[in-house]
């Protein structure tokens, strides 16, 4: 939020949470402006930005008009064009140097009924990486259904493994779940995962990077999908 | 991005200066919010006889100060009377100082305002119940006499947050497990400002939500054994 603010493109910037406060329920009475942009901070369409967010924000589709105030409903930032972008930055980043040519990259989503979105949005981004051939080979892979992240080193056929987290931020999964499914950890731990360092298992070099969310360019992001609601909003130029 | 998109009509800020008026102390919260020689000094409510305070000057510095609490537990609700003591937060104008308090307590200006404004529409808490959905739809099944007592365990102002309770349990039930101090509306803010600003429960929060949905399923969790047992 305090980037978001930083970059100056809104009049201000405030965000709300499902489970922490301001909560979606207390946020809109914290807000001064009469045109407010809503972008779910989520990877995927799904449950929380089709059913919990328009419910517990009274929205009644993609432009709610209420009072003397006009709600626009963006897209998710997992449906920018540019989350493929943020991926491979974090592949390349988790493991300088290695050559792609030699490198199975592999995407780990949570997997379940819960999350069919995500699953789906997590596939699309592999099928859009393996279309530009960087590296030698691109796979899906989730925590709780097949194929299982536990499997890797069956799965990826390349002597480099660089494992990304499709979450929009570090938490319980990236921290400390998938490190112990990928053999890294016997048991949970927070400092120091996410290295550029290799873990030498099963025969492999493995590389596993941080999520998406943390990245810098993420808040851009966020913006873009305010922008990109209405390319005829009312603007005053700078200039 | 070479485009600002601006028009605001409300201004919290405006709001704020109005409600701090000419006095020169006010308390939110546990917050003892001073004027300063330039701007506002803030501390912790018990802290305003001490000298060795540690001295923070960015509003976000509010944000970690908020927090955990004096053991270093995460504060799930920032209106819990847990907030640490040993800071100093001296801002230099009265956007800071909102900017502040809504990492402090989030959204309770905001209610505030809108309390004043006549634009606060309290709900009772059958109508959050029955809005949710997955995993919580089965909170909705929570009786008065449950509801009650998880009102009194989750929301009592020694041990679990300071909030004004505007809501009932329904259109006809209201809630008898907390004293009344807990329910009375704020005072319209006076031609000299406000001394303290009260922080407003409009409508059932999530953690209350999630206790409700707990309380329920231990109430079929203990009928189940007797349910089993032969006739």
């Amino acid at each position: 939020m305090e980037k978001i603010r930083s970059l100056g493109v809104f009049g201000e910037v405030c965000c709300a949470f499902w489970k922490e406060e301001p909560s979606l329920r207390q946020v809109m009475h914290t807000i001064d402006s009469e045109e407010v942009y809503i972008v779910p901070n989520f990877i995927s369409e799904g449950y929380f930005t089709k059913t919990v967010i328009p419910r517990e924000l009274e929205l009644s589709g993609r432009v709610t008009r209420r009072g003397d105030r006009v709600l626009k409903y963006c897209d998710p930032v997992g449906n920018s064009e540019r989350v493929t972008e943020l991926l491979l930055r974090r592949a390349a980043e988790a493991a300088p140097g290695v050559s792609p040519a030699e490198t199975s990259l592999v995407i780990v989503g949570h997997g379940t009924d819960l999350n069919e979105n995500s699953a789906a949005a997590a596939k699309r981004e592999v099928e859009k990486i393996r279309a530009m051939g960087i590296y030698a080979e691109a796979l899906n892979a989730y925590m709780e259904e097949p194929p299982l992240i536990a499997e890797w080193d069956r799965l990826a056929s390349q002597p480099n493994v660089v494992v990304v987290p499709f979450f929009i931020s570090d938490g319980l999964h990236s921290y400390e779940d998938i490190p112990v499914l990928l053999g890294m950890e016997n048991a949970p731990r927070r400092e120091g995962i996410f290295s550029a360092k290799a873990a030498h298992l099963r025969g492999r070099s493995l590389y596993y990077a941080s999520a998406i969310g943390t990245e810098p360019l993420f808040a851009e992001i966020i913006v873009e999908q305010a922008l990109a609601f209405d390319p005829q909003w009312d603007i005053e130029s700078n200039a | 991005m070479g485009h600002r998109i601006q028009r605001v009509r409300r201004n919290l800020s405006e709001t704020l200066a109005i409600w701090l008026g000419s006095r020169s102390e006010w308390c939110i919260g546990q917050i003892r919010i001073a004027r300063a020689a330039q701007g506002f000094d803030l501390c912790h409510r018990d802290d305003s006889n001490r000298d060795d305070l540690k001295v923070f000057s960015s509003p976000f510095d509010a944000r970690f100060l908020a927090q955990w609490d004096d053991a270093d537990a995460y504060r799930p609700l920032k209106t819990a009377p847990n907030l640490r003591h040993g800071w100093r937060l001296i801002l230099p104008d009265i956007d800071e100082l909102r900017h502040a308090i809504d990492y402090f307590y989030p959204a309770m200006l905001g209610l505030l305002r809108d309390w004043d404004r006549s634009a606060l529409k309290p709900v009772p808490l059958r109508e959050t119940l029955s809005r949710q959905s997955g995993m919580y739809v089965m909170a909705r099944k929570i009786s008065d006499a449950q509801a009650q007592d998880t009102i009194a365990a989750c929301c009592n102002s020694q041990s679990r947050c300071l909030k004004i309770i505007l809501w009932r349990i329904s259109a006809e039930t209201l809630i008898t497990a907390l004293p009344e101090a807990k329910f009375i509306p704020p005072e319209a803010a006076s031609a000299s400002g406000r001394e303290n600003f009260p922080m407003l429960c409009d409508e059932a929060c999530n953690l209350l939500v999630s206790e409700s949905r707990a309380a329920v399923k231990r109430a079929a969790q203990s009928d189940s054994p007797s349910r089993s047992q032969p006739k």
